[in-house]
């Protein structure tokens, strides 16, 4: 987890005062665009939050293939002046965690107001210099006074107030001047309203997967917040929102993506030493298994994710391995043997290939004899960092491979294509490389495939598949069809369908295990195409 | 193992808020593994039964959803002889954000509205189509000879 010394650093934190800190607890749900409380917000793919009516109009965007849904062709300039970035609109969706705690706090709010007038408050916003100017300035102490006004309530309700009415700058600091001399009140107002806030947001702020307080929440494009780590092990299962059931973006490249920076700072200043318990759970949990072995693996055959694998199991040593499996999380990593013995990383010439993929049980039929007969699925791919032996079969630790995230797999689209696409009163010489000459094609009349998009490479694929069922190609014979079932449409998947369908090497189809982009896998899906109708297989 | 906090949480709100009709309770030895009692929902030829059904908490739930089964014998065409249940939460419509309390009311939903045309139990379901007042019938009469307290 990326996350993790974040969270750890935060030990003997304590939480914000309701009093001292007024300023600082109303900047936790300010919007840093229009500085008013957000309004409908949203979380952008960056991690950053802001309100839906702060965000610029919508542009086309260009050069992108894949994913191609609609909600990915138009996009939004990043408001938020540490981005920057372009985001696709179809992640930018309502934060559902973030709006019910603003209409909580809201509401709580109102509800404070009713008994307030009685300490009146007079807020003075002090400006944050330019961060430009700043130390040039740094001598002369005093900060520049901005709007001034008095509200009433205690600091959190009055601060809470002017953000309000626009009358406080996200980045302003404020000074305080109570105009009743009952100081006591106004700081039992504070505790009062904090707390109050606390109790009734504090479930909103547990993961709906393992009620706890979320550690480092991440949000889907639907707008759902969970921990990270839940997350990812749902993701294990399935493709849909564990919240609203709406299909996510696969590949789910989890580990690269954001974290969602207002949830997690409202966690971590509301309720830091839950956080910190959790974080320090967590990472005693896993630092167990770091330098330990404990995934189980498999040394037979080519798996991939989200394909089936069926196997036969006699040999005694695997029999414990698969039993043993079934009775924990039904899962094993498949590895395929190192035929060639080339040299597999840091780990030199092993019997197996570094690269595999974890396997989970969907059905077991035990013999009356001991052997037995399983059905996989492939989960995700993995890496293998070490190894040692447990009762005969090997155990490991292991990476998870994962793509980049669908904005870099974007972004490589939209480089490649627009390398290929030169406009031809282009003052670029022609290159002499095969690879980009000229006009983009190869000697065989051919576009390179680097000059085809991903979707024109993914239905390069699918007429393919279509003309050798025209041919009745005994690769696609019913009986495979059925184990395998129909080709996947979905690009991420497609070349694991189709390596799995394919009567080429394993060492070839092992290629796609290592790769981290579906770019890259269709690319090399197309090659495999080529070098058939080439026959130079 | 350690139970998981997600298990402990939900046991513990299934004690203080308790579904009215259903009652669930956790095995001593073993705390995955709940006593549970559906009341047959009124105007359904289930009311004025009390089923008792069984639920386990598998290893990875809430990945996996809870495996749930009837004791008391029922007629009805989306359970089979064995007390199995066909509910689409129960399998491909399960998600983690569902939870003991979810499911156990959609036991209970199913109760109130038998669905013939994705039937578990085939003969019930026949018969549910083709007759649908004997079997009704039947099903308060095996209400009566086996739900009752
Ligand atoms: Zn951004
Ligand atoms: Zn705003
Ligand atoms: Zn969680
Ligand atoms: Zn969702």
């Amino acid at each position: 987890m990326s996350d993790n010394g974040v969270v750890l650093g935060l030990e003997g934190r304590v939480g914000l005062s309701a009093h001292e800190d007024a300023r600082a607890l109303v900047r936790l749900i300010q919007c840093s665009q229009c500085s008013r409380p957000l309004r409908t917000p949203v979380t952008l793919p960056c991690g950053h939050s802001v309100c839906r009516d702060c965000l610029p109009q919508p542009h086309q965007r260009e050069n992108i293939s894949y994913p191609d849904t609609p909600d990915r062709q138009t996009g939004v300039r990043c408001p938020v002046r540490l981005c920057e970035q372009e985001h696709p609109v179809g992640e930018v969706n309502v934060d559902v965690t973030l709006a019910k705690i603003m209409e909580l706090v809201c509401t709580m709010v109102d509800k404070a107001r009713t008994n307030a007038e009685l300490c009146p408050t007079l807020v003075t916003e002090l400006l944050a210099k330019d961060d430009l100017l700043s130390e040039k300035e740094s001598e002369t102490e005093k900060m520049d006074e901005g709007r001034s006004n008095t509200f009433y309530g205690g600091r959190l309700l009055s601060t809470f107030t002017m953000a309000e009415l626009g009358e406080l700058d996200f980045r302003a600091d404020v000074r305080y001047e109570s105009l009743s001399d009952n100081e006591d009140q106004y700081r039992q107002l504070d505790l009062e309203l904090l707390e109050e806030i606390r109790e009734t947001t504090q479930k909103e702020l547990d993961c709906q997967i393992c009620y706890n307080a979320m550690l480092d929440p991440v949000t889907t494009s639907c707008g759902h917040t969970f921990c990270r780590r839940c997350l990812t092990r749902v993701l294990d299962h399935s493709s849909y929102c564990p919240a609203c059931r709406r299909s996510l973006p696969i590949p789910p490249s989890l580990s690269q993506q954001q974290s969602n920076e207002r949830i997690k700072s409202l966690l971590n200043n509301l309720c830091p030493e839950t956080i910190a318990a959790r974080a320090e759970a967590v990472a005693l949990e896993e630092s167990s298994g770091i330098g330990e072995l404990n995934v189980s693996l498999f040394v037979c055959t080519l798996s991939f994710p989200q394909m089936p694998t069926f196997l036969h199991i006699f040999e005694p040593r695997y029999r414990l391995m698969i039993r043993r499996a079934a009775e924990s999380n039904r899962q094993f990593g498949m590895l395929m043997y190192n035929r060639s013995r080339t040299s597999q990383g840091d780990l030199g010439v092993t019997d197996y290939c570094m690269y595999g993929t974890m396997l989970h049980i969907q059905h077991l039929q035990m013999l009356p004899d001991g052997r037995s007969i399983i059905e996989t699925r492939g989960l995700h791919r993995f890496k293998v960092l070490e190894t040692g032996m447990r009762d005969g079969y090997i155990v490991g630790r292991i990476e998870r491979v994962e793509d980049v995230s669908l904005a870099e797999e974007e972004r490589l689209e939209a480089e490649e294509i627009r390398v290929h696409t030169q406009p031809p009163d282009s003052p670029m010489e022609p290159e002499s490389n095969e690879s980009s000459n000229g006009n983009g094609r190869s000697n065989n009349n051919r576009p390179d495939v680097d000059s085809l998009t991903t979707r024109q490479l993914l239905e390069r694929a699918m007429d393919f598949i279509v003309e050798m069922r025209g041919n009745s190609a005994p690769w696609l014979h019913q009986r495979i069809l059925d184990a395998y079932g129909e080709p996947p449409t979905d690009p991420a998947n497609f070349p694991y369908w189709f390596a799995s369908v394919l009567p080429i090497a394993d060492e070839q189809k092992y290629l796609l295990l290592t790769t981290t982009s579906v770019r890259q896998r269709l690319k090399i899906v197309v090659g495999w195409i080529r070098r058939l109708e080439d026959q130079r297989w | 193992m350690a139970l998981p906090k997600r298990i402990i949480k939900e046991t513990e709100r299934l004690m203080a808020e308790p579904v009215p009709g259903i009652t669930a309770v956790p095995h001593e030895e073993n705390l995955r593994y709940f006593d549970v009692t559906v009341d047959g929902p009124s105007q359904s030829p289930y009311e004025g039964g009390t089923f008792k059904l069984e639920l386990f908490l598998p290893d990875d739930y809430p990945m996996t959803p809870p495996k749930v089964r009837f004791l008391t014998k029922i007629y009805h065409p989306n359970i089979d002889r064995l007390g199995r249940i066909c509910l689409d939460v129960l399998k491909s419509n399960w998600s983690p954000a569902l939870q003991i309390r979810t499911i156990l009311l959609s036991i209970q939903a199913l109760l109130g509205a038998p669905n013939p045309d994705d039937p578990l139990a085939n003969d019930v379901a026949q018969r549910w189509k083709e007759d649908q007042n004997a079997a009704i019938q039947t099903a308060r009469e095996w209400t009566a000879q086996y739900a009752k307290v």
